[in-house]
């Protein structure tokens, strides 16, 4: 090879590329708009975004993916958690992760700032991204229920795998898997009945005023929340 | 053989202090580990926040990596352009400005002045003082080149590395009202300079470096100099697109992105290839066996931790359960050990037997640092691997949680933590090495001489 050939080689390969990457960030500047409705970045959502990065929120946990490692990704933290909980962890992340194995620490947000947050995490939440994260998915949260069941081999009720799909897990625990933000569910059936179950977890603040628990009478029929409930009315068996 | 000319001692002052910012990296590097491994009780996570810490951790790493291209430039460019640097007094001025601003920022950090993006946590006053130095840098650099009209190929990648260094710093200086539109551009900062900019820096710096080692003819090492840096900026530049697969951009990115960054391994194989070849048609006798070690070190680690763990997780099909996970980190570890941290080792064990103005020095230290510091860096790498697998499993896979997944991955922590004070051992080893050789090396010919002086009075 001459040296002529070698600077051809550099100048195609560096022109060609750069102008992939030229005229594609032109196109998708303009269809980003409809993918991130970008028509509801309202102020307050921008606020928000504000607010996030004031905190420096983004060094422990990801948002899209990016970010530090260290706790879980926010991308749809609204719709998987919910409002209230949001603002419970935001304001008081000592007691709702007292027994969790990793803490999160108390930055001192103002009141105006977490409705602020709370703005942004809703916005985020609808960016179509191709259904990431897999975690936060629906349709992914079904496909890892069956490829659980058919790895263990086990048979598992419609409540049990609903309970699962629905990221319960997330907050609960049963038998030492799943989180710490909320109470363990080992021995919920002896204390609550079926009926009881299905109401807190269709309306929790129906039950109590200060729970911070997603309704998830917005997100599942009442035959689902029931089996949900009559799933965990047999759990007798724990502490 | 000492330095050729005067004004490439300025050098030296950056060198030690991109040394002290690594040592300080790693300590900042090994309190993340232990955050991961144990419970911290809640006093300790508001006092030193895992977020600051890890701000400390990736600022460091960009600040002192920055100093040694900066400092390998100014010892570089007289010896191309055989002329004095423009001025010394310059250099100075830009180094304790750049080291201040950043000391400022990492203070900052402490009490929560950040602007709060990932790895550009740096304030905007202080993003000015960094464009300040940037372009006191440049011009630096610029003028000295101007003035000894004596242009290379080596000076001109070398030199457009730089300046494209600080234009795309400028992207990430902004706010952005969009997520999406600010992690699009955030990545022309990172993903444009570790697979552009630096990656131009590299190419430049380890031709040169071959050249002076084992004398290569100058029209062999630039042929495949412009064939290297040609793809490297064909597969890098479009290959950005892998950062976009998640981040609500169009579906084309997939396609672009992957196939793009799958060719990006091949430039980094042409290199290794291009090392290896270079070694073996060496004319001199190499004396300094240390920076031998690191170029073929550097470019074996260079294509395994960029190169191979890179495009194990670049595919979308395989990205969309391992993004933003340990997997990342593990990457993120290797690449930048591979690829830059040893570049700069190359560079100091290269530059510092002629600043300390000694012939010959013991290598045996320098290759005890090198092995520990290898050895180490892969295992973290690897205990990053283990755990960023059983999380995709764990938490995205089988939908089991986030806090579930982690709890799996405790082991992997402790052995991170492990490493990463073998690591911090290996790192001491070098350091005490490249700063104390002259010294040494000075004391042992003295002992020779005396011992003979000695001999030849019995």
């Amino acid at each position: 090879m001459t040296t002529r050939t070698a600077q051809w080689i550099f100048a195609v390969g560096t022109l060609s590329s750069a102008i992939v990457l030229g005229v594609l960030t032109v196109d998708t500047n303009r269809q980003m708009a409809t993918l991130t409705n970008a028509d509801k970045l309202t102020d307050e959502v921008v606020a928000g975004k504000v607010v996030f990065q004031k905190y420096n929120c983004n060094d422990c946990h990801t948002i899209l993916g990016f970010g530090g490692y260290y706790a879980p990704d926010l991308t749809r933290v609204y719709r998987t958690k919910g409002e209230a909980y949001i603002r419970k962890a935001v304001t008081e992340p000592e007691k709702v992760f007292a027994t969790s194995f990793r803490h999160m620490p108390n930055q001192r947000v103002k009141p105006d700032e977490v409705d602020k947050l709370v703005a942004f995490f809703g916005w985020v939440n609808n960016i179509n991204n191709h259904d990431w994260p897999p975690q936060d998915s629906k349709q992914k949260g079904l496909t890892g229920t069956s490829r659980l069941l058919a790895s263990s081999g086990i048979s598992m009720s419609e409540g049990a795998a609903l309970f699962k799909e629905n990221n319960c897990f997330s907050c609960h625990s049963l038998g030492g898997t799943g989180g710490s933000s909320a109470l363990a569910l080992d021995n919920v059936g002896s204390k609550l009945s079926a009926e009881q179950i299905a109401k807190q977890i269709a309306d929790p603040r129906s039950v109590n005023q200060a729970a911070i628990m997603p309704a998830f009478m917005n997100f599942l029929s009442a035959p689902q929340i029931n089996s949900i409930a009559d799933f965990l009315s047999k759990q007798k068996g724990g502490k | 053989m000492p330095v050729t000319y005067k004004s490439q001692r300025i050098a030296y002052p950056y060198f030690v202090v991109a040394l002290c910012l690594f040592a300080l990296q790693i300590v900042a590097g090994i309190w993340l580990a232990i955050s991961y491994a144990f419970t911290l009780p809640q006093g300790l996570v508001e006092a030193l926040p895992f977020s600051t810490m890890r701000a400390f951790h990736t600022n460091l790493l960009v600040l002192w990596m920055l100093l040694g291209f900066m400092g390998g430039t100014y010892f570089m460019v007289p010896e191309e352009s055989k002329s004095e640097i423009f001025s010394t007094k310059l250099a100075w001025f830009q180094l304790i400005l750049l080291t201040a601003t950043g000391v400022a920022a990492l203070v900052g950090f402490l009490f929560g002045w950040t602007k709060g993006r990932p790895l550009l946590e740096i304030p905007f006053p202080l993003n000015m003082l960094i464009v300040l130095g940037a372009l006191v840098f440049l011009f630096n650099i610029g003028m000295t080149l101007l003035k000894a009209r004596n242009w290379t190929m080596i000076q001109g990648t070398l030199l457009s590395g730089l300046v494209l260094l600080a234009l795309l710093y400028l992207f990430g200086v902004p706010f952005y009202k969009n997520l999406s539109i600010d992690w699009y551009y955030w990545w022309w900062v990172i993903h444009l300079w570790v697979e552009g900019a630096w990656e131009l820096i590299t190419s430049a710096i380890m031709a040169w470096v071959l050249m002076r080692i084992t004398g290569v003819e100058r029209k062999t090492v630039e042929k495949w100099l412009y064939v290297e840096i040609g793809l490297f900026m064909f597969t890098g530049l479009a290959g950005t697109g892998h950062h976009y697969y998640w981040i609500g951009a169009p579906d084309y990115w997939l396609a672009v992105g992957g196939i793009f960054s799958a060719l990006e391994p091949f430039p980094i194989l042409l290199m290794v290839w291009d090392t290896f070849q270079h070694t073996k048609h060496s004319k001199s006798g190499v004396t300094n066996k240390v920076v031998w070690t690191l170029v073929i070190a550097c470019s074996i680690m260079h294509l395994i931790g960029a190169g191979v763990f890179g495009f194990i997780h670049t595919l979308p099909q395989v990205n969309y359960y391992t993004h933003g996970s340990q997997v990342t980190v593990s990457h993120g570890h290797l690449a930048f050990y591979g690829a830059y941290a040893l570049l700069n080792l190359t560079i100091f064990y290269y530059a510092f037997p002629r600043l300390h103005g000694v012939e010959r020095f013991r290598t045996n230290l320098g290759h005890l640092g090198f092995w520990i510091t290898l050895i180490s860096m892969s295992v973290m790498g690897l205990a990053f691997g283990v755990a960023g697998v059983i999380q995709s499993y764990v938490e995205r896979v089988f939908g089991l949680g986030f806090m579930t997944a982690q709890a799996q991955m405790q082991l992997w922590f402790k052995v991170v933590i492990v490493a990463g004070l073998c690591f911090a051992v290996g790192l001491g080893i070098i350091i005490y090495d490249l700063l104390s050789m002259g010294r040494r090396a000075r004391a042992e010919s003295g002992a020779v001489l005396t011992q003979s002086k000695g001999a030849a009075a019995v």
